[in-house]
């Protein structure tokens, strides 16, 4: 039998998994756009930001309205809770991307700087995302202990890429501000995306236990 | 390592700032990072989701309680502690059995025809189940309020709460004014009534009966209020008065209540049981068992799913 | 599309059936309302042709000497019934004192008690309803073996006693319906309050049932004032007043046969009179107990 609420709940999971592939797919975009130089993405990155902006919105107005007319208790009312937090982080994460296209954008040709810290960074990022996702998909309680490992590791590749890069203006390779600078904001960019896709697997843990986050 | 960060933070954004022309974008702050700050763990996390529920000096302990109805098997044998001063309210699906374990509290199931019951029952140090306890005198100290309204409709409103008073052979006619005045007061129905105490008890509405008879348990001083669905038959305003009427009478008295309505169950009480079948699924602090639920049969109750 | 045109044929008999019989309903019901008043009106003719026919008949007897003085000599229209009033009063008045207590207490007993006895108290409504149903002479005739004889004289304690055999199982029949009237829930609060199961009794169902047990005994009393045939067999019927609880007295049944049974056209003027008097007192005495039973109103009452 289908209850009521579970109309209501079909709606947001379809929201929520969209915002999902969305954000996935902007951020891949910028990183993308930021190896190859490539502003002319600027515009699309935009635009999915804001739609991902206008969807948080929608799927807090609607958590509100099926909480106000069905009274969920127990795991729908923890799910209807997290999908709350987690549109916000899918929202951060377009804005996030936004703000790395910006810097390219800002900061002009990056062809010649060092991009490998970001590169390696983007793409532990980027897999902590999909994990993330797909644990909530499948409402998987197994994969977070590796998405809080990998947290772990950005943090530690985080550091390490920072106190390199200030070594590198010592040292005088072939840099410019402008790497330094734009490594250093997208570097932190990425941090940041990737403390949010520990939100996620937060959220999967909380819906399945009750329990709030365990880590730090 | 936290220095560090913020200090970069902010002495880069400040310079984004200045030359991005899209400041116009609502910068939206970023939810405090959680590097370095603990978060503050609220009490449900200290739960221990191994051990059982213990609730220390219970005012009323069911233990192994079993009952038949002709020989039918009603009560599978419940184990539950009543915490003083605290609303507990019993949840399920019809014919599970809480109106049965509710009537076994206060012995009125020995009323019915065909009805047994074993096992024990503590109040304070007593076993209400015990060979000698007289029943009566175990009523005499739990008040109970039933579905339907039940004023005594040959007794004016002051005769209906005096009722229990003077026909138990209390003959002092101040003290007898003195708690009936009281018992209206506690049952917030005073305002009501003050000037029309000599009417008769049935010409009150359906809600001020329900308090009526609240009242009537009250004049007796009972140390446990056992009430069984006091508001299915009533009105959602005159049922939320019933609601805060619950609120203040927790102060004093140990109040456990049977529901049908889980929301009020969920709004009224401190600890749920949940039973089906005749059995104890799962008892705890209201929270947790409309929060996290530890029993699956529990959860798809509470959401709805059956029942 | 099948389906569709199922329902919409269903609906469209159904309406058109529905309307075809509507007319005809209507004439029946209007047949059937007139007949049963015409039953109804056939009913109460009896009853009133016989008011009627006492009323005339008797009203001119009515007078103080007639009310109150001992009948005169056989045959001549002298005197009056009034120690068959009295009798039938005293006789009456002792007969409640012992029916109406004991067919109360035990239509308390089958209502309030008997739930673990199941077939004692089927027994025991069964030998109530048999016992109302016995012809009154075979009372009298019991009545006459049991007291008369063995005490040695007609007397009003064997006739209030045959009465009240006769009273009893219509009140108790009457109460124990009553009772039952009383809904389960006041019981139940009254346990709840820690009250003792003879003081639920008493205080809530009793109390509560008192119109209803009144109309039992007022019942079985307008039914005991008429009784004649086991007044023949123990009170025998006499001129004289009441002198004692051994001695035979008159009542009014018995008065009334008496005077029918005499040849003399004052006699029968007598006896009509007479049995105005009894209607009267036996009315008199309904709509009293009614008017006691009214003022204290209850939630419910049940004639």
């Amino acid at each position: 039998m289908v209850r009521l609420l579970d109309l209501g709940l079909t709606k947001v999971s379809s929201i929520i998994f969209d915002m999902a592939s969305l954000a996935e797919n902007t951020v891949s975009k910028a990183i993308t756009s930021y190896k190859d130089d490539d502003t002319s993405t600027k515009n699309q990155i935009f635009e999915s930001s804001a739609k991902l902006r206008f969807l948080q919105d929608e799927v807090s107005e609607l958590c509100i309205e099926l909480i106000a007319r069905f009274q969920p208790v127990a795991t729908d009312l923890r799910y209807i809770k997290s999908c709350m937090e987690l549109s916000y982080v899918f929202s951060r994460f377009g804005r996030y991307a936004f703000d790395i296209i910006t810097v390219l954008e800002i900061l002009g040709p990056l062809e010649l700087c060092d991009k490998s810290s970001v590169m390696r960074m983007s793409k532990l990022v980027l897999e902590m995302m999909d994990l993330g996702i797909s644990a909530l998909r499948l409402r998987d309680n197994s994969i977070l202990a590796k998405i809080y490992e990998m947290e772990e590791m950005v943090d530690v590749l985080y550091r390490k890429s920072t106190r390199e890069s200030s070594q590198i203006v010592i040292a005088n390779n072939y840099s410019d501000n402008r790497c330094n600078i734009s490594t250093a904001l997208i570097l932190k960019y990425l941090e940041r995306i990737s403390d949010h896709a520990c939100y996620i697997a937060d959220s999967v843990n909380y819906i399945e236990t009750g329990m709030a986050s365990p880590r730090r | 390592m936290g220095n560090l960060d913020n200090s970069l933070r902010s002495s880069i954004k400040d310079e984004i700032d200045a030359i991005s022309e899209y400041t116009k974008i609502k910068a939206e702050t970023d939810t405090p990072t959680k590097n370095g700050i603990l978060p503050s763990f609220k009490a449900e996390t200290e739960r221990n989701l191994d051990s059982e529920l213990k609730i220390e000096n219970p005012k009323l302990s069911i233990q192994s309680l079993k009952a038949w109805f002709s020989g039918k098997l009603a009560l599978k044998g419940i184990n539950l502690d009543v915490k003083e001063n605290c609303v507990t309210a019993l949840i399920g699906p019809s014919g599970c059995g809480k109106t049965t374990l509710l009537r076994c509290i206060n012995r009125m199931h020995d009323l019915t025809p065909n009805a047994t019951a074993d096992g024990k029952i503590i109040l304070d140090d007593l076993n209400i189940y015990d060979k000698q306890s007289d029943p009566v005198l175990i009523k005499r100290r739990m008040g109970m309020v039933f579905q339907k309204p039940n004023p005594f409709p040959t007794m004016s409103i002051y005769d209906n709460v005096a009722a229990g008073l003077k026909l138990n052979g209390i003959k002092d006619k101040n003290l007898i004014k003195d708690i009936v005045h009281d018992s209206l007061k506690g049952a917030a129905l005073w305002e009501e009534v003050k000037n029309d105490l000599d009417k008769p008890g049935i010409s009150l509405s359906g809600g001020q009966q329900q308090r009526l008879c609240i009242a009537r348990a009250l004049a007796m001083q009972p140390e446990i209020l056992l009430m069984d669905e006091p508001t299915s038959a009533l009105d959602p305003i005159a049922s939320s008065k019933i609601e805060e009427l619950m609120n203040d009478l927790k102060k004093n008295l140990t109040v456990i209540i049977v529901t049908h309505n889980m929301q009020q169950a969920a709004r009224v009480s401190d600890y749920t049981a949940f039973m089906y079948l005749g059995e104890l699924i799962e008892f705890g602090p209201t929270d947790q068992i409309f929060k996290y639920p530890k029993k699956e049969l529990t959860e798809r109750y509470i959401s709805g799913k059956f029942g | 599309m099948i389906k569709e045109n199922k329902t919409k044929d269903y609906k469209s008999l159904i309406q058109e059936r529905v309307a075809k019989n509507s007319r005809k309903r209507k004439i029946f019901n209007n047949f059937m309302t007139v007949l049963l008043f015409v039953f109804v009106v056939i009913a109460i003719i009896p009853l009133a042709s016989i008011l009627f026919e006492v009323f005339k008949n008797g009203v001119g007897a009515l007078s103080f000497e007639f009310l109150f003085s001992p009948p005169g000599a056989f045959g001549s229209g002298d005197g009056g019934i009034g120690p068959a009033i009295q009798g039938t009063l005293i006789a009456v008045g002792l007969a409640s004192l012992i029916g109406a207590p004991v067919g109360v207490l035990a239509g308390v007993y089958l209502s309030e008690y008997s739930s673990s006895s199941k077939h004692f108290a089927y027994f025991l409504r069964l030998f109530n309803d048999v016992l109302t149903g016995i012809p009154s002479i075979v009372i009298g005739i019991t009545g006459y073996i049991s007291l008369v004889l063995t005490l040695g004289s007609f007397s009003i304690l064997a006739g209030a006693f045959v009465l009240s055999i006769i009273m009893i199982p219509i009140v108790a029949r009457v109460s124990e319906e009553t009772l039952k009237l009383v809904p389960n829930t006041l019981r139940e609060a009254a346990y709840g309050l820690g009250l003792p199961k003879w003081k639920v009794v008493w205080h809530i169902v009793i109390k509560g049932s008192k119109s209803g047990i009144l109309t039992g005994i007022v019942l079985a009393v307008s039914r005991v004032a008429g009784e004649t045939a086991p007044l023949i067999m123990t009170i025998l019927g006499t001129s004289l007043f009441f002198s004692g609880f051994n001695s035979p007295v008159d009542a009014l049944p018995l008065r009334i046969w008496r005077l029918a049974s005499q040849p003399y056209p004052a006699a029968h003027e007598q006896g009509w009179g007479a049995a105005l008097v009894l209607i009267l007192l036996i009315l008199a005495l309904s709509v009293a107990l009614r008017m006691f039973a009214q003022k204290r109103s209850t939630y419910k009452s049940t004639t």
